[in-house]
């Protein structure tokens, strides 16, 4: 069963790999390499790269330590946002749970944050903190705070009434059934925000550097090669971007099956 | 007796904390005396009458009558002289917002359900699926352009593809962790094709495909907006980053009044369309409980 699946994947990517080759060979010269690019146009623009001038583009840039430096900037940005997003909406996300009224008292705040499209903030953050490595952290923490908010308290509340009384009735004071009780319970909840978290601050990060593309970073060479424009270039940043989303992915999957392997699991 | 009870204790709260909002901001606007970064309230209410009202062009005279009723900037120069008003930029959002729903939660929901339902389709697709579902939709807004062209489909793509991504997911699993039971017993019971599909597979992924509507909704918004500020000449994220096209539009003083306008507007707008979700997933999944 595992085998067919394997080898199923195996053979629709390859499928792809080698399709875009083909049509890469075949439309070399018959694409148009010209391109209207907003307010003049650019002579000699390669639409689809050939793997062997992605290979090379992608030599050099590894070379030259670009494309490192930017995934290794961008890396950072993520995982500071990442942890200081997290650990402000979890805790208000696990108090606004337990206690009702706080829930109440935070709502219209939530909602304020909840429906502001994620990168609405990137204008005012950068009059309030400047351009730079502040405004991108506190961008991507606002986020990845509301988000695990949500799924905090959505994980408390999720908790059966039974379960709570039964641990009262048999004597465990409230901090004792938030620790051993609600806490276990929430924890797919959170989990589960905390994996959407870690896609959206890579979507976040990524178009905030491309709106304000200074330093070396995946968004500053997505803008970069935009400019030229360099199609290959853009090409092996895009593959990055999305090569690092999907190693984060996979990191936070791993985590959760090991943190969860005391839970019984469907079929 | 319940009744005001819960009066008492969830809207008197909801109140007192929007008070405290309210009077929290004005504090630090009037302790901070920055108006260049935290505009008192009649600024912000300045702003949100000249937005509202810049459609009707303002001659000199008038203007400087104006001038002191009336909130005055860079970015509001910009967007008057643009003829942007708030409504306006608003509407061409909602409407980017509603195509890319329109677009992409079909497609979506038809990609989940068929690797949801087929064995096959899911082994050959999923691989592929996870891939595309890791590249940003918005990183890739310049090279459709190098394709499309400057227009209008390169703002909407991204849109497109946010929304599909996100759709596939509660489609999939609507179908996968559901349905599974149900269709046994309806297949076993002689229902297939149509009957199977639209009577009991539809149903029992409905709750999913309601709470990743939702999700969709709130990503389709974010994406519009990211794709305005990016390289739109119209829009809630043009007016954002004030007017202009994309390249060093941030260079130019902005103006907090209009942004913190515009966030708020964004946020009324996404809320109210999340609600209308609510209510209409709500009537439709009645039988649910």
């Amino acid at each position: 069963m595992m085998a067919i699946r394997i080898r199923r994947a195996a053979f629709a990517l390859l499928a792809v790999f080698l399709l875009y080759g083909a049509a890469a060979q075949l439309l070399r010269d018959r694409l148009p390499d010209r391109v209207w690019l907003g307010a003049h146009y650019v002579e000699n623009v390669k639409l689809l790269p050939t793997w062997r001038a992605l290979a090379e583009e992608g030599a050099y840039l590894i070379q030259s330590d670009l494309l490192l430096q930017s995934a290794a900037v961008s890396a950072r940005r993520v995982l500071l946002g990442l942890a200081l997003g997290s650990v402000v909406g979890l805790f208000f996300g696990l108090f606004s749970g337990w206690v009702a009224r706080f829930e109440y008292l935070a709502d219209p705040w939530v909602t304020l944050f909840r429906f502001t499209p994620a990168l609405a903030l990137l204008p005012l953050y950068v009059i309030w903190f400047g351009f730079g490595e502040t405004s991108k952290v506190l961008l991507i923490a606002t986020n990845v705070a509301v988000v695990t908010l949500l799924g905090a308290h959505q994980g408390v509340r999720s908790v059966p009434r039974v379960y709570l009384e039964a641990a009262a009735s048999l004597g465990a004071s409230r901090s004792l059934a938030f620790r051993r009780v609600v806490l276990p319970l929430a924890f797919p909840a959170i989990f589960a925000s905390l994996r959407i978290a870690v896609g959206l601050a890579w979507v976040t990060i990524v178009v905030a550097e491309l709106i304000d593309a200074r330093m070396p970073s995946l968004g500053y060479l997505l803008a970069l090669s935009g400019a030229y424009p360099r199609v290959p270039t853009m090409l092996i940043a895009l593959a990055t971007v999305g090569a690092l989303v999907l190693g984060c992915d996979a990191l936070a999957l791993a985590l959760h099956a090991r943190a969860t392997s005391w839970m019984r699991r469907a079929p | 007796m319940t009744l005001k009870r819960v009066f008492s204790q969830r809207w008197l709260l909801w109140l007192v904390s929007l008070a405290a909002l309210a009077a929290a901001y004005t504090f630090v606007s009037s302790r901070l005396e920055r108006p260049d970064l935290v505009p008192p309230a009649e600024d912000l209410a300045g702003a949100l009458a000249t937005l509202l009202g810049s459609g009707v062009q303002l001659s000199g005279a008038d203007h400087a009558e104006h001038e002191h009723h009336h909130h005055s900037s860079e970015q509001v120069e910009t967007l008057l002289q643009e003829g942007v008003t708030l409504q306006g930029a608003l509407a061409v959002s909602i409407g980017r917002v509603l195509f890319g729903l329109a677009v992409g939660v079909p497609l979506g929901i038809f990609l989940g359900l068929w690797m949801g339902w087929s064995r096959r389709a899911d082994d050959y697709l999923h691989p592929l699926y996870v891939l595309a579902r890791s590249v940003p939709p918005l990183s890739f807004i310049t090279y459709v352009m190098l394709w499309l062209g400057h227009g209008e489909a390169h703002r909407l793509i991204p849109v497109v593809y946010a929304v599909a991504t996100t759709m596939v997911i509660p489609a999939y699993h609507g179908v996968r962790d559901v349905a599974g039971k149900y269709v046994v017993a309806a297949q076993s019971l002689g229902a297939g094709g149509t009957l199977l599909f639209g009577r009991v597979v539809l149903p029992a992924a409905g709750p999913a495909l309601l709470t990743g509507f939702r999700y969709a909704i709130a990503i389709a918004w974010m994406t519009t907006v990211g794709a305005e500020m990016l390289m739109a000449e119209n829009g809630m994220g043009n007016l954002l980053v004030g007017g202009g096209l994309w390249s060093s539009r941030l260079e130019s003083r902005s103006d907090p009044a209009v942004i913190i306008v515009g966030i708020v507007a964004l946020a009324l707008a996404g809320w109210a369309m999340d609600a209308v979700a609510r209510a209409a997933g709500g009537r439709l999944l009645r039988w649910v409980r």
